[in-house]
This record gives structure tokens, sequence and C-alpha cells, in this order.
């Protein structure tokens, strides 16, 4: 169960200017595995831990992460979904991003809403999307679609864009037809 | 134990659907509200009937035509959404954007706040109860606004005027001062709003005190600009992590005390002050000449593999960007973070326990745009 | 050659068939004339030009929108109550046709004059609530009944303020009968006199003609119209006769007990086209007044209002009838009353902005908010 995609290069150590030590710190005891982002440092926990990193993330005096900024997911097809956190601290003013990885046969996860309330419409739209279970939600009713469309997650890689897509894909610059 | 005699007194709570097509819903958004008498009870809102499938359709687009969507996602500040975007891309492609375009960007991104915020002011004010005259007010400014944009994107809502590596073309000769011209009927507009509102005694009384939301409820529900300032919390993209030239510019970041519908439309009122500020400073240090792009730009963009997760301060919160890139010319996964959606969230807690026509102003005061929030 | 019919000569029922016709005929073109005012006034302060392509200045609008009106379908929900339905836009109607009876238009103009004039206007301009709330409630619709509701307790609670501020024009004048008590102000009129009261009661009749900032059974962004949100076609165009006929004989009656009717400050030997003129003019600037605050005043929440009225315009205007009872009893000077309006004015003025700017509380939640897990 590996999220890590082979083109990307994750050098061992060059997390000194980043706040990843600290990150380290506060999820001892966490499975935690550090990635270098564009912007964030990403953190990948997995699925069982996941909850508990953050909330002790959230608790930590030193980070505090208090504001969950967004949570989606990622179809990465044979890699599984990926589910994604963008956290920010209000007062400490920094960033982080956390990964976890569910396999495609099993896509559960316990709900983010017991550490931000805010999550809740977030992981409404993620279940939906693409089919995560967020166990222990407390309202785990569909967001966007409608209310009787439990089976379609629209965001799968899997799921196809009807004809619209072959209409204007044709004459669309695809990677594989070249600039 | 209900005895025979309570039960005869027994009340039923009634449920009241409020939209999809109602006149202050804002567009598409539905409520249940579950009223005892004209008390709101419970709140029961939902979302998605202006669902469009904007990230998905992003992820069969190269990167310029995500733009367009950029600006059917946030209608109101087209400008802010497609910066977003157009950020994400040039942080993944790691292009530079040159000094000149980085200002226009500014300027055009805070003309774009304060017609959005003119067109809330107006809304806010039909939502009140006044006949008509605040939503005129607004629009007048607002069209003013918008006239400058279509003089220089050639549209007046969906500009798609902002490229990855810059701008699609040159402002207009005479935009620096076309702009002077417009900001200076903006003060204005912001007075009259100041006379009608601000001083109007049954505005105030109709405001203060309502859809109260404290600090710490509003950081954990996530919200974000305007509404979360006004509870006293001083998130501000600009200010926290400056994007654009925002570092060189000086700004107040304007924040309320009280959390309630008032302090959300004063900090509007003087956010559009600020902004005006922002504007007038960005004129003085613009070049009036200058490249408005790279000078190499690749015929087709492509992006190495990585993520991105680009936040700016659009007029109703922090509108982010999710990006992701698997290489290539096209999103491999874009997400949308939408600073209404998380804004919405709070709408129970702000306006259970008040009067059916409070939780119409609560409802008003987040200032929802309802295809940003259903994308 | 007289026949009776029911007991009366058929000449009476003649005569005030030919009058009932007079009145619905002028109302008609009135009340199209208001909304054709209305529209075009609004449009002036809202920077925009209101109608002005059908007919000259937009005047055949109104003509235009009835005749809309009439040919629309006259639809009924299916599960409306169908007499209370039907019969909710003649009870709002009617009554206020009758209140025309005994409007002072001018000098030998009324309809008839009724001894007790005042008494039948406040009784007969109350009975059209039961017509809102039928509508509200025949129309099944949740809006419509929050509306009909809200017109209910807030027609009640003005009445009161109402009454009142006429009651004490009418103790100092001593009568009832409006015509005498215009004849009595050819020199200074009442609201010299009784300016407290006069406030009050353009106060009170906003509400009770449901006018902005009082328009809360109807407030468009709330109750989407409130109790007749379901009407169409004719039943939906005689509410909106009736609303601006309201209107209408609110304005005359104000300008007749306060300002001097058509008979201040120009005498009763006017000719009558200058009486017409000056009694029209008095209640154009009242109907200006209500158009203007309608342009610029936001609508005051259900528990603000009923404060209003209970808390400060009644307990004012009661003291009011009691200063005038004291002063007619012992038979002071006019002028004791004057000052004691203005004083009351002044009072009026302040009790009002103190309360709209007393220090904000954060409403207390009630312990049945069900707040989601955390």
């Amino acid at each position: 169960m590996t999220s890590e995609e082979a083109t990307q290069p994750v050098p061992a150590n060059d997390f000194s200017g980043t706040i990843w030590a600290e990150v380290d710190r506060a999820l001892s005891g966490i499975t935690a595995r550090p990635e270098a982002g564009v912007k964030d440092v990403i953190v990948h926990i997995p699925r069982d831990e996941v909850i508990a990193g953050l909330r002790r993330l959230k608790a930590d005096a030193a980070l505090h992460f208090d504001y969950l900024r967004c949570l989606s997911g990622i179809d990465r097809e044979a890699d599984g979904i990926e589910v994604v956190y963008h956290l920010y601290s209000t007062d400490k003013k920094h960033n982080l991003t956390v990964k976890t990885t569910l396999p495609m046969d099993d896509l559960n996860v316990a709900t983010a809403t017991t550490v931000w309330r805010g999550a809740n419409w977030l992981e409404r739209e993620t279940a939906e999307m693409f089919g995560v279970r967020f166990t222990g939600h407390p309202d785990p009713r569909t967001l966007l679609m409608p209310e009787d469309m439990t089976d379609v997650h629209p965001l799968l890689k899997s799921h196809p864009l009807a004809e619209i897509e072959v209409l204007q894909g044709e004459g669309m610059g695809y990677p594989e037809e070249g600039a | 134990m209900v005895t025979e005699r309570a039960r005869e007194f027994d009340t039923q709570d009634l449920l009241i659907n409020v939209g999809p097509q109602h006149p202050s819903t804002h567009g598409v958004f539905r409520m249940v509200l579950e009223v005892d008498g004209e008390l709101v009870k419970d709140v029961i809102p939902y979302i998605g009937y202006l669902h469009r499938g904007a990230e998905k359709l992003c992820e069969t687009m190269d990167y310029r035509q995500g733009i367009g969507f950029m600006d059917r996602t946030e209608y109101l500040a087209a400008f802010n959404a497609e910066l977003s975007y157009v950020m994400a891309v040039e942080e993944l492609a790691g292009l530079e954007v040159p000094e000149r375009a980085q200002w226009i960007r500014m300027i055009l991104c805070e003309l774009n706040r304060l017609s959005s915020h003119f067109m809330f002011l107006g809304a806010f004010g039909v939502d009140t109860g006044v006949m008509g005259t605040p939503f005129i007010y607004g629009w007048r400014e607002r069209e003013m606004l918008i006239d400058l944009f279509e003089e220089i994107s050639g549209d007046r809502m969906m500009y798609a005027y902002f490229r990855p590596g810059g701008l699609a073309w040159d402002v207009t000769r005479n935009f620096k001062e076309r702009v002077r011209e417009v900001i200076k009927s903006s003060a204005q507009g912001i007075k009259d709003f100041d006379g009608l509102f601000t001083e109007n005694e049954i505005f105030v009384a109709r405001t203060k005190g309502i859809g109260y939301i404290s600090a710490e409820d509003a950081i954990d529900y996530g919200m974000s600009g305007p509404s979360i300032r006004a509870s006293g919390v001083p998130l501000d993209v600009r200010r926290d992590e400056p994007y654009l030239k925002y570092s060189e510019v000086d700004f107040q970041v304007v924040t309320g005390q009280h959390g309630d519908v008032f302090d959300r439309y004063a900090c509007r009122l003087q956010e559009m002050r600020e902004s005006i500020k922002i504007i007038e400073q960005c004129l003085d240090k613009m070049a009036d000449t200058g490249p408005i792009m790279p000078e190499k730009m690749p015929r087709m963009l492509r992006t190495p593999p990585g993520e991105v997760y680009m936040r700016t301060e659009a007029p109703r919160g922090e509108y982010g960007i999710y990006l992701v890139s698997n290489g290539g010319n096209r999103p491999y996964r874009l997400k949308v973070r939408s600073a209404c959606l998380s804004n919405l969230q709070a709408l129970k807690q702000m306006s259970v326990g008040l009067y059916v026509a409070d939780a119409i102003l609560v409802l008003g005061s987040i200032d929802i745009v309802l295809s940003e929030v259903d994308r | 050659m007289t026949t009776s019919l029911w007991g009366m000569d058929i000449n009476v029922w003649a005569n005030a068939a030919i009058r009932l016709q007079i009145i619905v005929l002028v109302m008609t073109v009135v009340v199209m004339g208001l909304i054709w005012a209305e529209r075009r006034i609004l449009g002036r302060f809202q920077q925009r030009i209101g109608p002005q392509k059908t007919g000259p200045f937009g005047l055949l609008q109104s003509v235009a929108d009835a005749v809309k009106l009439v040919g629309k379908e006259d639809l009924r929900p299916k599960n409306a109550d169908p007499w209370t339905f039907e019969l909710a836009p003649f009870l709002v109607f009617i009554p206020i046709f009758m209140g025309f009876v005994v409007v002072p238009f001018i000098a030998g103009w009324n309809i008839s004059v009724l001894e007790l004039g005042l008494l039948y206007f406040v009784a007969i301009s109350s009975v059209n609530i039961v017509g809102w709330v039928m509508a509200g409630w025949g129309s099944d619709n949740r809006y419509a009944m929050i509306g009909g509701l809200r017109a209910a307790a807030q027609s009640i609670s003005y009445e009161l303020p109402l009454v009142l501020s006429l009651v004490s024009v009418a103790m100092f004048a001593g009568t009832m009968n409006l015509d005498e008590m215009v004849r009595q102000q050819a020199a200074v009129p009442y609201i010299v006199w009784q300016p407290m009261a006069f406030a009050i009661f353009f106060i009170a009749a906003l509400a009770e003609l449901n006018r902005a900032p009082f328009d809360i059974p109807v407030g468009e962004s709330e109750v989407v119209g409130g109790p007749f949100v379901e009407y169409s076609g004719i039943r939906w165009s005689m509410f909106m006769l009736a609303e601006y006929a309201g209107l209408f004989i609110m304005a005359i009656i104000g300008a007749s007990v306060f300002l001097g009717g058509y008979i201040w400050p120009f005498g009763e030997e006017l000719g009558r086209g200058w009486q017409l003129m000056l009694i029209s003019a008095k209640a154009g600037l009242i109907i200006f007044v209500v158009f203007w605050i309608r342009a610029s005043l936001p609508r005051l929440r259900i528990d603000q209002l009923m404060g209003y009225s209970w808390k400060v315009l009644l307990p004012l205007v009661l003291l009011q009838v009691l200063v005038n009872g004291l002063i007619l009893v012992n038979g002071w000077s006019e002028v004791i009353l004057g000052v004691t309006g203005l004083a009351g004015v002044v009072a009026l003025v302040t009790i009002t902005g103190r309360a709209a700017n007393r220090p904000r509380s954060i409403l207390a939640r009630p312990a049945a908010v069900k707040v989601e897990a955390a």
C-alpha cells in the first residue's frame, strides 16, 4: 500500500528548513513519512492512525493546526485513493498537508469531524465523489449529488465523462498527441 | 409524563422550505427551517443544485482551458478565482510572472473585490427589506467597475484574462486614469452605503447582536474571509502568506469584535476602503510599460509531476486551488476549495434560536455565491 | 309613486347604489394613479426611470397591468380551502371601501355624514384583518400562514395606538363627526395642538397598512408576499386595490383630522375645485412620505415591531389621553396641550433612538439548540 509515485523523487533529508522536525516530534509513535511538496510539506500517515495523528497535530502547542483548509481526495487508480487534509494554524501561520492512502477494495477511513467540525461537508463531498466511507460521520448524506445517487462516484477516473469528452477530446492537446 | 391537558396544548413545529426558488437565497440554495412560531429551531441546508462538475471537467482540459471554468465557479469575483488557478499552475510549472503583470493582477483583483462587495451590499440591503434602493446603489457602482473590466478583458463577468505566466494581453493605454476614475466613484458609493445603512437606526437594530459565532467556532468550521474576520480572527491570506505584491503595499486587516451580522457587514464595508488604498498604492508603484508575459513561454504548457495547494484571498474568503499534476498538460486532479462552502457550514450554528427574518439576514451576511459552493 | 323595498323607499336604494358606483369607479382610478405614482417616485429615489413607455409618462401602465390581471387565470391551489380562499379578497376589499362612506373629501362631498364617523371608520378599518388571516389560512401555504398570523398580530397591536391617537383628537374636538372636526380646524389645524398624536397616528397607520418599515406580513425577502402568495389574477388585484385604497383613505383621514382637511388655511368659502386641490395636496404629502419611507428604511423584525407598539407607542398615547383629559376638565389653555404634545414628540424620538442604539446583546439561545456532534 504505497501512495508514493515513482516519478516523485523524495530526497531523504532536505526538510531542514521546514516544520517537519516539529511535526515529527508531535507525531512520535505514529507512522509518518515526509515528502517535499511545492509549497507545503506533505506527511503520509497510514489510514488507521491518521485521525490520531491529526488530533495530535491540532493539540500540539507548538504546531496548533486548528484550521482545516481543505479536505479532498485523489484517485490514484491502481494505487488507491488518497485523502488529503490541508492544515493551517491561525496563530502560528504555517501549513501542512497530511495524506492517507486507502486501497481501492477497502475505502474506509475514520471521520475527521471529531477533530474539526468544518470537515463535515468536505467529507460528505469526498465521500460521494470518490466512494470513500468516512466511518463515524454524523451526517452521511450526499452533499452535491442527488440524494438517491449513492452508487455513482463522478470524480473517480473510472467514471466516464459521457459523450462530451469525446466531442471535445478531438483536437485537444492530449499528451500522447504531442504539443 | 405528558398529562392529558398538556397534550392539548402540544404544539407542532412547522417545517418551512426556503428555496431553491426564494427571493433571498441568492441563487439556488435551499434550506429547510424548522420553526416554532417565529423562532428557528433547526436549519437543514441543501446544496448541489448548481453542481456542474467543474473539477472533473478541468481534468479533461489543458491548463489554459481551465481558466474559463474557474471564472464560472465564482462569477462575482472571477478575477480572484482565475488568479488562484493560474498561480497554482505557475507554481507547478515554475513560471516567473513579470512584475508589471503582477501589479495589474493585483489591481484587477482588488477592483473585483470592490464590485463583489457592492453586490453584497445591494443584496443584503434587499434582505433587510429596503425596497430596491440599496440594490440600485450597489449596481450603479458595480456597473462602473464592470465597464472597466469590459474595456480591459472584453467581457463583463467571465473575464478569462489571466493566463499562466501573466496576462492575455496588455491593458488599455488609459488604464491608470480609468482606474483612478472608477475608484473615486466607488469611494463615493461606499460613503452612500454608510449613510444608507450604517447610520440607519432600523438597520442597526436589525443586524446587531444576531447571527453570532465565536472565534473558536468560526475557526473550527473553517470559515474564512470577512465572515471569520468579523469574529475577531485576523485571518487574511494576503497578509499571512503574501502573494503577488501584497507584501509591498500597506493595508490593514479589518476585524470585528462581536461576530454578528452587523460586524460582518461593517467588515466588508471597511475592507472596501482598504481595497481602494491598495489600488492607489498599486497605481503609484506600477510601471507604465513593460512585459506582461515571460519571454519564453512554451507553446504547450506542461507541468512536472507534483501538487500544490494555492490559496488566495477572494472577496468571500480563502479561494484555494488544489492542483495535482501527473506531468503533461492537464491537471490530474483539481479541487476547488470554496470559501462559501465552509462558511455555509456554520449557518446552522449561527441561525438556530433566531427569528425567521433574522435567519434570512444571517444567510445574507455570509454572502454566498452558489456557483462557488456547488462548483 | 313610491315603492318600497325591504321597508325602505326605493329611491334610498337607488341613491345608495349610485353612490357605491361612484366610490368604486373613483377609487379604481385613484388606486391606478397611486400605483403609477409609487412606481415613478420610487424610480426617482432609486435613480431609475420607472414606467414611461405606456401612454404619456407611463400613465397607462397601471391600466395595462389591470387589464393583464383581469385576463389572468384565477388559480386556486389544490389543497386550498375553497371558501376561505375565495372569500378572503372580498373581506379585505369591502371593509376598506366601506370606510369611504364617512371620508370628508370636501365640504358636502362625503357619501354620508355620520355623527360617530370616526368610530365607524376605526371600526370598519380593522375588519379587513379577518380577510388577511383567511387568505393566509386558506391558501394552504406556510409562507401565507406565517404572513397571515403576522398580519393579525401586527394589526391588533397597532389598532390601539391608532385609535387612541384619534381619540385624543376627538376629546379635544368634542365630536366624532369627521365633517365637524374639519370645520373646527378653520383657524388652526389639530396637528399644532396634538403633534404627538399625529406622529403616532402616522406610525400606526403605516403598520395598519402593512407599509414599510412595517411590511412584515408581506415581507418579500422573508415570506415572499405573505398571505397573497398563492393568489393570481383578479383576486390578487383585489388585494392590491385594497392596499392602495387603504393608503388613500388613511391619508385623507390623516389630512382631515390633523392637517385641517379642505378648510385650513383658506377657510370655508373656497371654491370646490380649490378645496379638492387642497385636500389632495395634503393627502398627497402624506402618501409621498409613505413612499419615501419605503424607499429608504429596512423592515423591522416582528418582536421589535410588537415591542415598539406596546412599550413605546401605547404608553405615550395613553399619557396623551390622560393629559388631554386633565387639561380639558380643568379648562386650562390650549397652549399647554401643544407644549405637552411637542414634549411627547421629543420623548418619542428619544425613546426610539435609544431603543435602536442600545448596546448590542447577543441573543440568548434556547436550550433546545441541537449542536452538531463535535
